[in-house]
């Protein structure tokens, strides 16, 4: 026991500086992510400015109920999960390739210059990005449906046909945060130890082998640790991307109500806190229970790439 | 990384973060309880006290600073305009005001925040649609009792017909003072070109039967324009039903919930709307003006603004209530002189209900230690035509230009000042703007002649016990009735049959059911 405590205390002098550099995030976190924790109770309460916090009258399972109780309940979880899904997947395979290639095809000023492009509309604003799909898709004015005129076809009506949406969101998602990926893998591939590269040629490997036995393997890793950590989120959808692209179009909802739209529309006139409190918990019980199982699964398979 | 783990927080950690935020505000906001009362007390012994002494002017010796709480943006000339707003209220009470400004993006958050941390504020902006009877009912407002108000707001005593103060009443008690506008409309009408009308040889419009032959006609023939653009897309129903269902019919209107009563039904009987035969009639009126191309097809998802698009001659009409087209019909006529506006109403000959007086009012904070020289502040800003005119306009010359003593007309500057609710002191001092088309001013004249007061006209659904259903039903109505109604959904019958089974899953009868139980207590009383 005190050879324990001595070892702790030992450690704690040897590591100080590391320790030391590791406080202000431990700190960040206690005080924006575990202190306010305690304000899920809120979830559990009829919020009133009299009460506060934690002198609001408990109400137990009622705020959760508006949310069962739409029968929507499951499709827009649904609709939600199966987004992430698209995103997680197109998110990582595409910026992959896109970084290897690269990787592999540019001469430094090409390298940079198509980095640069593709990380461009990572900056542009979901409201832009709205706008810019409205241009395109609308009816009457929009690009496409002039183009499709133009060579002679009828026009589609974009806006008011669900079945197009899903492909729609998937590729504006994709455009958006392509760069930004690309960027993350780049760095990956730019760690990777040059020796392997040069072992692998004296044995003679073409550039897709050396692709595929050196490149790969060594970005799983970064792979995983991205995947765990969009996981977690996968009951989060993308408010301003979902809102700003369809706003108000009920016709739409069946394929794109995600749960932050849903709960953003119901309660945007009610003002009950406890309501919006009861979804996010909803959300976040459910993404910690997933991220639990994935981790479980990444640890079955390979311990030293899990997560935790 | 950083970005990725910081949008993890999410909806959850955002709400909580918000709520730790405001914990502060919720220590003192036990405080705030257990002092409104109090203050109450001491404010009406104060009052109790003076008028034993018998009616005499309020004691104006010390100098106060009144601050007051408004909403909307900051004007540009607030220093200005308020020097000299100052300057006189300080000769006549011997106070001075300053104003806080709560911009319209986000007042209807901090509004309820104000009183919760029970800031330090003595006047404050409330309306029937800015949480007064919320912010009433928990204790937030000082009540105005006759005595108070004879004495400290002599004028506006005078002059405020009893029907206003009868209709700011709640649980018989009075908690503002009401604007004082002779007729302030809340029904809507149409704006159209009636150039247009003219060139394709149409009737006058004054039925949706007219207005659909003129809406089809600027379809067919002027590529371009979109014959009716819609007054908000964040909507869930169509823009119009309100002058073609509600309007047309002599009903109530309850915004955002889908029940109505017959504003000449002594029973009041709650019923559906959408259930009604009069409804399938309108589906049919608004199916044959989509497939005639009446709006755009993608009016659900638009992005520009109506106003904007009307005036740059985008679109051939649009629908509003008759002060907001007037403005939008004067702009536009000085933009394009060629060409010819009218105002229509769809429904001229149903009554007409003019805004209640809670449109706009103010109120003193119940905690604040000035009432009494609030309310003399609040006097003089109604019925004193020096003070009035400033709150109201602003400076002389620079932000109007006075024309005789009853008209006015903005300056460029005009803007610079008339940013902010300050429509709560209209009067019967009110200067006319002469720009204000004629057009309005008449139908505004006719209005008034068929203006018809009913029992039910102030009351207010309080829907705390049915939030969930609302929310619901609300939601039913944004996915399936708009669509609906907008004709974008082939079928009309099986498109309504959907609704109605919606808005029954969605909990439908409990909120009617709840809201016949309050129509009968409020009626019986």
């Amino acid at each position: 026991m005190s050879e324990r405590r001595h070892r702790f205390w030992h450690d704690v002098v040897k590591y100080r500086t590391l320790l030391l550099m590791l406080a202000p995030a431990v700190l960040l976190f206690f005080l924006f992510s575990y202190i306010p924790m305690s304000g899920i109770v809120i979830a559990f309460k009829r919020f009133d400015y009299v009460g506060g916090v934690f002198g609001s009258p408990w109400v137990g399972l009622d705020n959760f109920k508006f949310f069962f109780e739409s029968g929507d309940a499951w499709r827009v979880t649904r609709n939600t999960v199966l987004y992430n899904l698209g995103f997680i997947i197109l998110g990582n395979l595409l910026p992959m390739i896109t970084a290897i290639l690269l990787f592999e095809v540019g001469g430094k000023w090409f390298r940079k210059l198509t980095q640069s492009m593709l990380f461009l509309p990572y900056f542009i604003s979901w409201v832009v990005v709205g706008s810019i799909a409205y241009n395109f898709f609308s009816y009457e004015v929009g690009t496409i449906n002039g183009l499709l005129t133009w060579i002679g076809m009828d026009p589609i009506d974009i806006y008011n046909t669900p079945a197009y949406w899903p492909v729609i969101l998937l590729v504006v998602n994709t455009w958006k945060t392509l760069g930004y990926g690309t960027v993350m893998y780049l760095a990956a591939i730019t760690s990777i130890d040059k020796e392997m590269y040069e072992a692998a040629e004296m044995d003679g490997a073409n550039v897709f082998q050396r692709i595929l036995h050196v490149t790969v393997p060594n970005l799983y890793p970064t792979l995983i640790i991205l995947v765990l950590l969009a996981i977690g989120n996968i009951f989060q959808g993308d408010f301003g991307m979902f809102y700003n692209m369809i706003g108000n179009n009920g016709l739409l909802f069946s394929s794109t109500d995600v749960i932050d739209t849903f709960v953003f529309r119901l309660l945007i006139g009610s003002n009950e806190i406890g309501m919006s409190a009861a979804a996010g918990v909803y959300q976040s019980v459910l993404g910690f229970v997933t991220i639990l199982l994935a981790n479980y699964a990444v640890r079955k398979y390979d311990k030293e790439r899990a997560l935790f | 990384m950083i970005k990725r783990s910081k949008r993890q927080l999410g909806l959850a950690v955002t709400s909580m973060l918000a709520a730790t935020m405001v914990l502060s505000a919720c220590g003192q906001a036990n405080k705030a309880a257990d002092n409104s009362p109090a203050a109450n007390n001491t404010a009406a012994s104060n009052s109790t006290n003076t008028g034993e002494k018998g009616n005499t002017a309020a004691d104006t010796s010390t100098e106060v600073k009144l601050k007051m709480v408004l909403l909307g943006a900051k004007p540009a000339d607030y220093d200005q305009v308020f020097a000299e707003i100052n300057k006189n209220l300080k000769e006549k009470i011997n106070a001075t005001v300053e104003a806080e400004f709560l911009a319209w993006s986000d007042w209807s958050q901090k509004y309820p925040l104000k009183f919760a941390a029970n800031e330090d504020f003595d006047i404050i902006y409330t309306s029937n649609w800015a949480q007064y009877t919320d912010q009433a009912t928990k204790g937030g407002f000082l009540e105005l009792t006759d005595d108070l108000l004879s004495q400290y707001a002599p004028q506006t005593w005078a002059a405020m017909p009893k029907v206003k103060w009868d209709q700011a009443r709640i649980n018989d008690k009075i908690y503002m003072i009401p604007s004082n506008k002779a007729n302030e409309f809340t029904d809507k009408l149409v704006l159209i070109r009636d150039d247009l009308r003219e060139k394709y040889g149409l009737e006058p419009v004054n039925s949706p039967e007219t207005y659909a032959a003129y809406l089809k006609a600027v379809a067919k023939n002027e590529k371009g324009i979109t014959p009716y653009g819609l007054e908000s897309a964040e909507t869930n129903n169509h823009n119009l039903d309100k002058q073609l269902l509600v309007q047309k019919n002599n009903w109530k209107e309850f915004a955002g919930i889908p029940f109505t009563v017959k504003t000449d039904d002594a029973k009041a009987q709650v019923f559906n709307m959408y259930e009604t035969p009069e409804f399938d009639q309108l589906l049919t009126y608004y199916k044959d003006l989509a497939d005639n191309g009446g709006w755009s097809r993608n009016a659900l998802t638009s992005k520009s603004s109506t106003t904007d698009d009307f005036k740059a001659g985008k679109l051939a009409s649009m629908s509003h209530n008759v002060t907001a087209l007037g403005g939008v019909m004067a702009d536009a006529l000085k933009a394009h002189p060629d060409w010819k506006l009218a105002l229509a109403d769809l429904s001229p000959d149903s009554k007409k209900s003019a805004a209640i007086s809670t449109q706009n009012g103010m109120a003193i904070h119940a905690t604040s230690k000035k009432a009494e020289r609030a309310l003399m502040a609040l006097d003089l800003f109604q019925n004193d035509k020096q003070l009035h005119d400033l709150v109201m306009y602003g400076i002389a010359g620079t932000n109007y230009t006075p024309e005789g003593d009853d008209k006015f007309s903005k300056t460029d500057k005009f803007a610079n000042y008339n940013s902010f609710s300050n429509w709560s002191w209209t009067s019967t001092l009110d200067r006319v703007d002469t720009n204000y088309p004629q057009a309005a001013q008449e139908i505004e004249k006719q209005w008034a002649g068929k203006v018809f007061n009913y029992e039910l006209e102030s009351f207010v659904f309080d829907k705390t016990k049915v939030v969930n259903e609302v929310a619901n039903v609300g939601n039913v109505m944004t996915r399936y009735l708009a669509p609906l109604e907008y004709g974008l959904i082939k079928d009309l019958d099986k498109g309504k049959a959907d609704l109605i089974k919606q808005m029954k899953a969605a909990g439908s009868d409990k909120i009617q059911a709840e809201l016949q139980s309050q129509i009968d207590a409020f009626l019986a009383k």
